[in-house]
């Protein structure tokens, strides 16, 4: 091969017509006066006046023409550009799919060997073209693609230039004429170019390249050799106590999430062997107040606070970490360590920590505040006092012998011994009762400085001194160990006061529940399992009702911690086995996740009842609007008839003429209603007679139009009599078409009449009645159809709203389709979209030369583009 | 001249009543809603006020209040309503008539007749013939319609009195039940209808000639009793 492979630019567009032909275009001509050599592989102009002119004096390769069934196909020239050999080709349309006997299949392929052979080419791509998102432009148009181009090949261009123009932009380029043909402009803008069509593209494209450069990112992460990951996705956590400062915490993490579009998380540690004075109110309104924030609540249950917060932080993520500054005093930092904050800093690594002031800093807690239980630090300090009171009372108390006799001296001890008690616990008390009654024994007791004891009454009065010291030693550590318990319970329960709380407010699905509980015990998997039919144990069956983190478990029998709830249903844990103790908490929660799967089946149950509740609206609103409307006229006709009737008056010709009129006009409005009517329970019962045939659309219209009196004369007809015609039964038609116009007229301001206009749309012609009256917003665009949607008798101008619901009928019965859309500068423009009868043999009558960009959305895969020029 | 204000929102009606209305030398003006149609009273002060309740604007009970406000213009309620609650509502807002569409033209002249005659009040000598009974109000007196025929043997009570009364002083306009348990002090006692109805009966029995086919002490269902003299 020639050298070094050429370098592939591609322009990526979001919609057809955005402009990238033309951007690629004046680049090749910017080359060219560099002095490049530049040649125009394939450009299609799409008969586009302005990218025609953009190729100016480039020079163009002849294009290759292939025959395929009878057809003459041109196709880009591989061959003729490798024997020029430019330095640079520009090459149109990279998904395009080469004509059948092409020597590739794809165009991408022709540019591969092109880029092989040394030659740097431009090209461009529409995104609805890239493999990856072929569904999901699916979903957006509504239109699949056939053309794709898979990704890699996209994402491997050596540069990749987005070519983006705004939606509103577009659609104006697109009125201009500047895209397409006058006669397609209005479908295509009624079709693929809706805005939300193309403000979705376009995100779409944005998007796309935003990950191809953090593609380019990880590159250079790994050509560097990187590993920490750099989030590119901010994650912000606030951990929060329950105490009072947690507003202002979460508040300021979720003005940092914001600024820097971060996700929001609040944390609340509850701890299990002591309590920080949370209060379950204040945690409640919190979690309202993260989740009104878009952020998400957490609670876990961990023993060191920081150690979790930090655990937690890596586990989801988090780069941000807000704190707040501690409540503690500066003497009692000095006294206690400086608290959370300062722990999790030195913990942090490469977390951000930001410690956010308030003003419940420095102050003492305002909830209640349980004595702690006996920590290792509490249990050191009472060693240590244990070794040096002793020590200190023997030195004071042997200076002052002469003042004080042997029993105050041994309630001093004992005063000690209980000091130590209480801050130290049973072990480091009874070893300094121990140590105090030898140093009562050696130095107060005759004989004074000896290991022996000379009176038998001190004997009993220093065995009754450590009998008291370890009693007392031991109701103090009892205490202590109650106070843990009570500790671990009030925990428990403001897990699930908040659980309680979530399942109340009916927020929190089965999902979120069992997201909880593995949460709160940090738990692998937890599922929950339902027997499908009650049977003896050897045939039990599980079927998993919902399941989070990873690897559920099928059966009871996989799980580490297993709890049944009623017959029916099993709570299955995996990950590790959990304490008795835990199994409480967890059996609550089972009850609330089976608790909230018959309020989801309930919920199910009660929505499949709605449909007869919304029949039985449906014939109360049948009822008073039909009533309304069939007496309406039905009054007039008779106050006219009984008034000519009467006989106390002498009518003049002239009022019995007028009379007669009203009478005549109310009569044939209500024969126009029962005949609506009649039809309409006629498709309603299936029973609507249909007789179809081609029928030619500028015959029909005019008679429809004809049908609506003088006031039809005005209103602006433009149906071509070159259209094929379609399959349907004229006379419905014919209903449909005076029932649309009728309304159109209706709402159209004085001296703008409607249009009906007809035009083809890939295999179907559209006839278009567009009005320039008020519109209707897109929100009631799906009410508009729904018959008898008026319930009362207040608007005489609308009627029942039968004539949108009859139409709507009519054309699904005849197999056509009915569509409200805005017309272009405002108005409702109703399309009715008809099958032409019979295909054209031979030819498709949809095929539009650009076919790679035009959605054709009902095309045979088979049928080919038509070339240019071949259409009608 | 009476001038009658019609308010409706259809163009056939409008026309039809206007014609009507003329030929039997009413002054007509017309509202085709809510807002025009409170305008339009306050402007040029009708006699009359023919009202439709479905209107696009407002709730035709609305009109009713807001007319009431101000005016004591008797209101006969034409709609196409034809439930008890849209009469009971309509009577309770201040309406004085309802008529259900589709109406005899007949037959709403006359009840517009009725709500613009004079209702006589005091002691003034009001007679009324029932069937063969002549009733004298003001000494609550019945005798025989043909003199030479005898007394006849009824006596009413005086609840049943007092609601003859209102009845008799308002021939052919509709009497709501509410008016008439005023008139027996009984208006603010719950729900009454079954107690003037058994009185109702009581009368009918007493002074119609065919009780079971009553033609003068008429039944409005739903909205009270009427005099058909």
């Amino acid at each position: 091969m020639a050298g070094a492979r050429g370098t592939l630019r591609i322009y990526l567009g979001a919609a057809p017509g955005v402009g990238k032909t033309f951007a690629m275009l004046g680049e090749g001509h910017r080359r060219s006066q560099r002095g490049t050599d530049v040649v125009v592989g394939f450009v299609e102009t799409h008969g586009r006046q302005h990218t025609a002119e953009a190729i100016a004096d480039l020079e163009v390769i002849p294009r290759r023409t292939i025959n395929y069934r009878g057809s003459d196909f041109t196709e880009m020239d591989v061959d003729a550009i490798l024997a020029r050999h430019p330095k640079v080709a520009l090459v149109d349309e990279l998904a395009h799919t080469n004509v059948p006997g092409s020597r590739n299949v794809k165009r991408w392929q022709d540019v591969e060997e092109l880029l092989a052979a040394g030659i740097t080419v431009l090209s461009t791509v529409n995104i609805q073209h890239l493999e990856s998102l072929n569904d999901v432009v699916e979903k957006i148009t509504g239109v699949p693609q056939r053309e794709t181009i898979p990704d890699a090949i996209v994402r491997s261009a050596d540069q990749v230039d987005v070519v983006d123009l705004s939606p509103e932009a577009l659609r104006r380029r697109m009125a201009h004429g500047n895209i397409y043909g006058p006669d397609k402009v209005d479908a295509a803008l009624g079709h693929y170019f809706r805005i939300g069509n193309l403000t979705a593209l376009r995100e779409l494209a944005l998007l796309w390249v935003a990950d191809k450069v953090d593609d380019a990112l990880q590159h250079y992460r790994h050509e560097h050799q990187i590993a920490e990951t750099w989030e590119t996705r901010e994650r912000v956590l606030v951990a929060i106590t329950g105490g009072p400062e947690g507003d202002t915490l979460i508040r300021r993490a979720a003005r940092i999430a914001t600024r820097s579009g971060a996700d929001l998380l609040a944390l609340h540690v509850a701890p299990s062997d002591g309590l920080t004075g949370a209060s379950p109110a204040m945690l409640a309104a919190q979690r309202l107040l993260v989740e009104s924030l878009g952020g998400t609540y957490h609670q876990v249950v961990g023993d060191d606070i920081s150690a979790t917060l930090i655990a937690f932080a890596h586990a989801e993520n988090v780069t941000q970490l807000v704190l707040g500054a501690s409540r503690r005093s500066r003497l009692g930092a000095l006294l206690n360590g400086g608290g959370i904050g300062s722990s999790t800093m030195r913990m942090s690594g490469d977390l951000d920590v930001y410690t956010v002031m308030h003003d419940q800093a420095g102050r003492r807690h305002t909830g209640p505040s349980l004595p702690r239980g006996l920590t290792a630090r509490r249990r050191l300090a009472g060693s240590l006092l244990g070794a040096a009171l002793p020590a200190l009372l023997t030195l004071v108390l042997v200076n002052t012998r002469s003042s004080f006799n042997l029993s105050s001296d041994l309630l001093t001890y004992l005063v000690a011994v209980v000091a130590v008690a209480l801050v130290g616990g049973l072990y480091s008390a009874l070893a300094t009762a121990v140590v105090s009654s030898l140093l009562i024994n050696y130095y107060f007791t005759p004989p004074l400085y000896k290991w022996t004891i000379a009176e038998h009454n001190n004997i009993v009065a220093i065995a009754a001194f450590i009998i008291v010291a370890a009693t007392v030693s031991l109701v103090v550590e009892l205490a202590a160990r109650r106070t843990t318990q009570a500790a671990r319970a009030s925990a428990e329960s403001e897990t699930l006061a908040t659980l309680a709380g979530s399942v109340l407010r009916g927020r929190t699905g089965v999902f979120a529940l069992l997201e909880q509980v593995r949460e709160t015990f940090q738990l692998t998997s937890v599922t929950l399992l339902e027997r499908d039919s009650p049977g003896d144990s050897a045939e039990r069956r599980w079927s998993v009702v919902e399941s989070v983190g990873v690897q559920p478990c099928t059966t009871p029998a996989e799980a580490d911690t297993e709890v049944p709830v009623g017959e029916r249903f099993v709570l299955a844990t995996r990950g590790r086995r959990l304490a008795a103790s835990d199994l409480r908490v967890l059996g609550a929660f089972a009850a609330q996740a089976v608790t909230a799967v018959e309020q989801q089946r309930l919920t199910a149950a009660a929505e499949a009842a709605r449909p007869l509740e919304e029949a039985d609206r449906m014939r109360t609103a049948l009822l008073n609007a039909v009533s309304h409307d069939l007496r309406t006229p039905l009054a007039s006709a008779k106050a006219a008839v009984t008034g000519l009737r009467s006989a106390d008056v002498a009518w003049t010709d002239g009022e019995r003429a007028e009379l007669l009129a009203t009478a005549d006009e109310s009569l044939d409005r209500l024969h126009r209603l029962v005949d609506n009517l009649l039809d309409m329970s006629r498709i309603q019962a299936g029973a609507l007679s249909i007789r179809r045939q081609p029928v030619a659309l500028h015959e029909t219209v005019p008679i429809a139009l004809d049908s609506l009196g003088p006031a039809a004369h005005d209103i602006e007809l433009d149906i071509p009599d070159w259209l094929p015609e379609v399959d349907t039964d004229p006379a419905l038609l014919e209903r449909v078409i005076a029932n649309l116009t009728a309304n159109a007229l209706r709402y159209s301001p004085p001296g703008v009449p409607p249009r009906v206009s007809a035009s083809t749309h890939a295999d179907s012609v559209e006839l278009r009645i567009s009005d320039r009256g008020p519109g209707i917003s897109e929100d009631q665009r799906e009410r508009m159809f729904t018959p008898f949607q008026r319930l009362g008798d207040t608007d005489n101008t609308t009627g029942v709203g039968l004539g949108l619901a009859l139409s709507l009928g009519l054309m699904q019965a005849l197999g056509h389709t009915l569509t409200p859309e805005e017309t272009p500068g405002g108005g409702l423009t109703m399309v009715l979209a008809m099958r032409i009868s019979t295909l054209p043999t031979g030819e498709a009558a949809s095929a539009d030369p650009n076919a790679s960009s035009i959605p054709a959305s009902a095309v045979d895969p088979d049928i080919l583009p038509v070339p240019e020029g071949r259409r009608q | 001249m009476t001038r009658v204000l019609v308010v409706d929102d259809e163009p056939q009606i409008l026309r039809a009543m206007t014609i009507m209305l003329k030929a039997r030398s009413y002054e007509v003006v017309v509202a085709t809603n809510g807002k025009q149609a409170l305008a339009t009273a306050a402007q040029s002060s009708p006699d009359i006020v023919v009202l439709d309740l479905g209107l696009p604007d407002l709730d035709g009970l609305d009109v009713i209040r807001g007319l009431r406000g101000w005016s004591k213009v008797p209101i006969i309620v034409l709609s196409g309503r034809s439930q008890g609650v849209s009469k009971v509502d309509a009577l309770d807002a201040g309406a004085d008539d309802y008529v259900t569409k589709p109406f005899n033209v007949d037959e709403l002249l006359a009840r517009l007749r009725a709500v613009t005659r004079r209702a006589p009040t005091g002691s003034e000598e009001v007679r009324a013939v029932i069937g063969d009974v002549k009733v004298e109000l003001p000494g609550r007196r019945l005798s025989a319609r043909v003199p030479d025929s005898g007394s006849p043997d009824v006596r009413l009570t005086p609840t049943e009195w007092q609601l003859l009364e209102v009845l008799i002083r308002n021939p052919g306009r509709l009497v709501t039940q509410r008016e008439m348990l005023r008139s027996i002090d009984r208006a603010d006692v719950g729900d009454q209808s079954h107690y003037l109805r058994q009185f109702m009966n009581q009368l009918r029995r007493k002074l119609e000639p065919d009780p079971a086919r009553p033609r003068y002490l008429m039944t409005e269902p739903g909205m009270g009793y009427r005099f058909q003299p």
